[in-house]
């Protein structure tokens, strides 16, 4: 049975369909102690059904060590979002579940291809960023 | 931000699940952005207008950006 209610099936695959580009979410995960890992597991299986153009590959964080490191993921559930093969840079540490879960949907719209919104001169400020720069953006599911 | 700028990685994260990294920095309330850059670190408490909220992250690539935690453990 889906997690997600049939109406909401339909606005999400009716938002899809406006995709351009492709987008892989690497899952990392690791077989023992991560007690949402199948929980988030779950959640993503709901979308590649929605759009051929999503789709999930789950990356062991144990198992597959350097590739965890070139994605600067250290804990699970963790979510990095892939254009082709192309790093969005954006990632989702914890399960994505309540808000999140839009969070997640809008994350994948806009690496997708849909326009961020940013205004033009606001994207030119931030293109012209020259030295690294880390944002953590803590919330929560409710 | 992190879409457009190769500079700019973003972790959305689930404060609950990760208490660690929700007690390192202080959360108390989200949503509660942490911008680290080479120079200093910066917090964003709640939501912004777009400007600010841009214009507060980018302060910490200035040499002053430092969280006051950050000075008093330094």
């Amino acid at each position: 049975m889906s997690l997600i209610a049939p109406a909401d099936q339909d606005k999400l695959r009716e938002a899809f369909n406006e995709m351009t580009s492709p987008v892989r979410l690497l899952f990392f995960t690791q077989t023992l102690d991560c007690e949402t890992c199948l929980q988030t597991r779950q959640i993503l299986d709901e979308l590649p059904p929605l759009s051929d153009k999503i789709w999930i590959e789950e990356v062991n964080l144990v198992l597959e060590s350097d590739k965890a490191r070139q994605y600067a993921i250290d804990r699970v559930p963790a979510i990095a979002l892939v254009s082709g093969e192309k790093d969005s840079r954006i990632r989702f540490l914890g399960t994505p579940a309540g808000y999140e879960f839009v969070s997640l949907i809008q994350a994948i719209l806009l690496v997708g291809g849909r326009p961020s919104g940013l205004t033009e001169e606001n994207r030119k400020r931030l293109a012209a960023v020259d030295k690294p720069l880390t944002m953590q953006v803590f919330t929560t599911p409710t | 931000m992190a879409f457009v700028s190769p500079s700019i990685t973003a972790y959305a994260v689930e404060a609950t699940e990760y208490p660690d990294l929700a007690r390192k920095y202080h959360v108390s309330g989200v949503p509660k952005t942490v911008v680290s850059g080479d120079d200093g670190e910066i917090e964003i408490l709640g939501a912004l207008p777009q400007d600010a909220y841009i214009d507060q992250a980018l302060s910490a690539l200035s040499p002053t950006a430092l969280h006051e935690d950050t000075k008093a453990t330094k």
